[in-house]
């Protein structure tokens, strides 16, 4: 397109030169017909106030003045008066003789005109400024007289005696030939005149174009509440980005939902807009803020060098500087804090979309831990394995049905018969294949798709347990215990199949440290009043320790598949597994173990006084529960 | 400031239209003539002229020449009442009536002519302000 816009332009200012150089042509043309006509006429004119001024100097003598002899002998006035009007003519209009009196008026001494006759000693008001110069210099003056009608041009001769001007020869020209000139161009001066007003008006249409153009340009890329740029604007930034040169801060006010439910919406806009200002005065010239959604605001923070970064400083000063400030909504303080993801390089990653998404996740557990922090991809490792499915990949499964669950029997040690099931979750690729847990659940981990997902599973396995009336087990972790969201969405899910949640078992996993040991307890009790049972996975590896049975209300142990696995083999996992087992029995926990791969290990924790077995040695994942155990399982129920 | 007025009149007659031109020019002139008054009536012979006279302020123009302050004679060579001021407009009517006309104002050569006549404005009590003193004629 640029190209083509040169082309126009060059096109467009070759025309206008064109004219314009026409048009000075033309002007030129014309100035050079006035003067030549002027000078035709001037020297005329000049030779014919030559031969008066010769006639009159055989009158002058050095006793008399021109105006005594001439006031003196009208018959001389008269005979000089008919010589002048000989050269009268239409175009020499007037020919007559002034002088100069002693208060400086101009008077007739001769006059050879046919009509407007002037009278000796008549005063006759001229252009005294210009006559007098005549009068002083003694020299002959050309007056241009645009000003008087019917005339033209008039030629001044002094009349010089005795070394002393005595009168002045004035010859009128009066013609029409500039008028014609000028009438004949006049056309052609019109037309310039409009294709300079047409191409003035044309520049000033353009240019209110132009100003509109970028004005709508600007008003489409900017967000109206903040001032900040929007998504639009996003789109095309990401297009012409170099990766590797910015860091991207994502940045969420905290508890936001609170100011408009508090304050009104007129304050949550009042709180977007100050906190958009504030960005805007942290951050430099060549930094991009974007207005990404509600209260989320993306950062582009630019890289002077690849190696320096300034997202650490002035995400600081950032949090800091919101921290400290008090917003005042109608004379009511509010305080607020934010949070804060980054991605401290964008470029270790498929695209600048999925960074993005990583600073949504650094953000994500910003809020988690507690909000009013700063989190640094320092967490997470940036590089993805290729194989791991993307963000966007799980959420567009989840989006189009394609997650799934297999199950794995449960199985009674001394009747080997099925008890219940373990869901374990799979995505469905696009071209139908299988993906493991392990592909895409880290990949999620800390996101708004890992509580869409949690949902999901929720739902997919209470419709096998209305369909089936089996228990089934899920995993979660402890963190998602006391996660509020996820939290809410197991609730939720549970209170909306509140006659089938006493055949649901939440399977937990000690995967980290967690200090608020009384959150999590009320959380289980609560979960357990809907008649959810509580198992604890993997005992006995990681975190876990026995510590956990004083605090939380746990109705089974699931024994960890690594001791399980090594027990025929290893005296330390048998001896770990037995005081397990033992310590389980005290207590009333009903005790599975992982792993049960062959018929040695089966016997071996069942005389261990294991209950319950797992493994693929007692049954593999399945994506379809088998009927002939449900059969069996449905008789026993009903029996 | 008279002076001032009279040049930018004067300097109007360069650019403005020939209607235009006259229309200052009297201006100046009735205001100079009569200082004192508010409106002046005028009398025209040239029902043609009317248009000139009716446009300027302060001026009102009467059919019966007993009303007027002035009579302006374009073409008149016999004066309907003998005690009023005149004024000529055209040179031949000027030169007639030299001897008890205050002034002229004519064309010649296509350039304006004022003309005043100091004893005929001694008679009426008039004094020109200094910007039209220079058009005062002593001996005609």
């Amino acid at each position: 397109m640029r190209p083509i816009n040169g082309i126009y332009f060059l096109l467009f200012t070759s025309i206008i030169l064109s004219i314009v150089y026409l048009h000075y042509g033309v002007t030129q043309t014309h100035t050079k017909l006035t003067d030549n006509f002027e000078k035709v006429f001037v020297e005329q004119a000049g030779q014919f106030a030559t031969n008066i001024e010769n006639e009159l100097s055989s009158l002058l003598d050095s006793n008399k003045t021109l105006y005594t002899v001439l006031k003196e002998n009208p018959s001389i006035r008269e005979d000089l008066e008919r010589g002048m009007s000989f050269l009268v003519t239409p175009s020499f209009k007037y020919v007559y003789l002034l002088y100069r009196d002693s208060r400086g008026k101009y008077r007739y001494l001769l006059d050879g005109s046919r009509e407007d006759k002037g009278i000796f000693n008549q005063k006759l008001d001229v252009d005294k400024q210009k006559w007098n110069r005549c009068y002083e210099t003694g020299k002959d003056q050309i007056l241009m007289q645009k000003d008087l009608d019917g005339l033209w041009v008039t030629y001044l001769k002094p009349v010089v005696n005795q070394e002393r001007v005595e009168g002045v020869i004035a010859i009128d020209f009066s013609t029409s030939l500039p008028t014609t000139i000028a009438e004949a161009t006049k056309p052609i001066e019109n037309i310039f005149l409009y294709i300079f007003a047409a191409i003035g008006i044309l520049i000033l249409i353009l240019l209110y174009q132009t100003i509109l153009n970028i004005r709508t340009k600007k008003e489409s890329i900017l967000d109206p509440l903040t001032g900040t740029y929007n998504r639009n604007y996003l789109k095309h930034f990401l297009k012409s980005i170099n990766p590797a040169r910015y860091q991207i801060m994502m940045i969420d006010i905290d508890h936001f939902k609170k100011i408009n439910d508090n304050f009104g919406h007129k304050a949550g806009d009042m709180i977007l807009q100050q906190v958009a200002q504030t960005i805007k005065e942290e951050v430099r010239k060549e930094d991009r803020v974007i207005r990404f959604g509600g209260e989320e605001f993306l950062v582009f923070l630019h890289k002077k060098t690849l190696e320096c970064s300034a997202a650490q400083e002035i995400s600081f000063r950032l949090k800091e500087r919101i921290e400290r400030r008090t917003f005042m909504y109608e004379d009511t303080p509010i305080h607020i804090t934010v949070s804060i993801g980054i991605t401290s390089n964008p470029e270790h990653f498929k695209d600048v979309p999925e960074a993005i998404k990583h600073a949504d996740e650094m953000l994500y557990i910003a809020k988690r831990e507690g909000r009013n922090k700063i989190i640094f991809d320092v967490h997470k490792k940036s590089v993805q394995n290729s194989a791991q499915k993307s963000i966007s990949e799980v959420k567009e499964a989840i989006e189009n049905d394609r997650i799934t669950c297999y199950y794995q029997p449960i199985v009674d040690l001394e009747s080997a018969k099925t008890v219940k099931y373990e869901a374990l979750v799979r995505m469905i690729d696009t071209d139908g294949k299988i993906i493991a847990p392990y592909l895409f659940l880290d990949t999620i981990a800390y996101t708004s798709v890992y509580s869409e997902l949690t949902k999901r599973i929720i739902e997919i396995v209470f419709k096998q347990i209305k369909r089936h009336r089996i228990p089934i087990s899920i995993n979660l972790n402890l963190s998602d215990i006391l996660d509020n969201m996820i939290f809410a969405i197991i609730t939720d899910e549970i209170q909306r199949n509140i006659d089938l949640a006493d055949r649901l078992i939440i399977e937990l996993l000690e995967n980290e440290h967690n200090s608020d040991i009384e959150n999590l307890r009320n959380r289980l009790i609560e979960l357990k009043s809907y008649g959810v049972k509580i198992s604890i996975d993997d005992f006995g590896s990681g975190f876990s320790n026995f510590s956990i049975f004083q605090d939380l209300p746990i109705d089974t142990l699931k024994i960890d598949g690594s001791l399980i696995k090594d027990i025929e083999t290893s005296k330390i996992a048998y001896t770990i597994t037995e005081s397990i087992v033992l310590f389980a029995r005290k207590l009333d926990i009903e005790c599975v173990a992982e792993f049960v791969h062959n018929e040695a290990v089966r016997r071996i924790v069942k005389d261990l006084g294991v209950t319950l077995g797992q493994g693929y040695h007692l049954g593999k994942p399945e994506p379809e529960i088998e009927q002939k155990t449900l059969m069996r399982m449905a008789s026993e129920i009903s029996a | 400031m008279k002076k001032l007025l009279l040049y930018l009149s004067l300097a109007l007659t360069l650019v403005a239209s020939p209607i235009e031109k006259e229309r200052s020019i009297y201006q100046t002139i009735l205001r100079a003539i009569f200082p004192e008054k508010a409106v002046i009536n005028v009398w025209l012979d040239n029902p043609k002229k009317y248009e000139i006279f009716e446009k300027i302020h302060g001026v009102h123009v009467v059919k019966n020449h007993k009303d007027a302050d002035i009579l302006i004679l374009y073409h008149s060579f016999d004066v309907p009442a003998k005690d009023k001021i005149i004024f000529a407009d055209g040179y031949l009517v000027f030169e007639h009536f030299k001897n008890r006309i205050v002034g002229g104002f004519y064309w010649q050569k296509g350039r304006p002519n004022l003309v005043f006549v100091k004893k005929n404005l001694k008679d009426h009590n008039i004094t020109l302000p200094p910007s039209l003193r220079d058009y005062i004629e002593d001996d005609m």
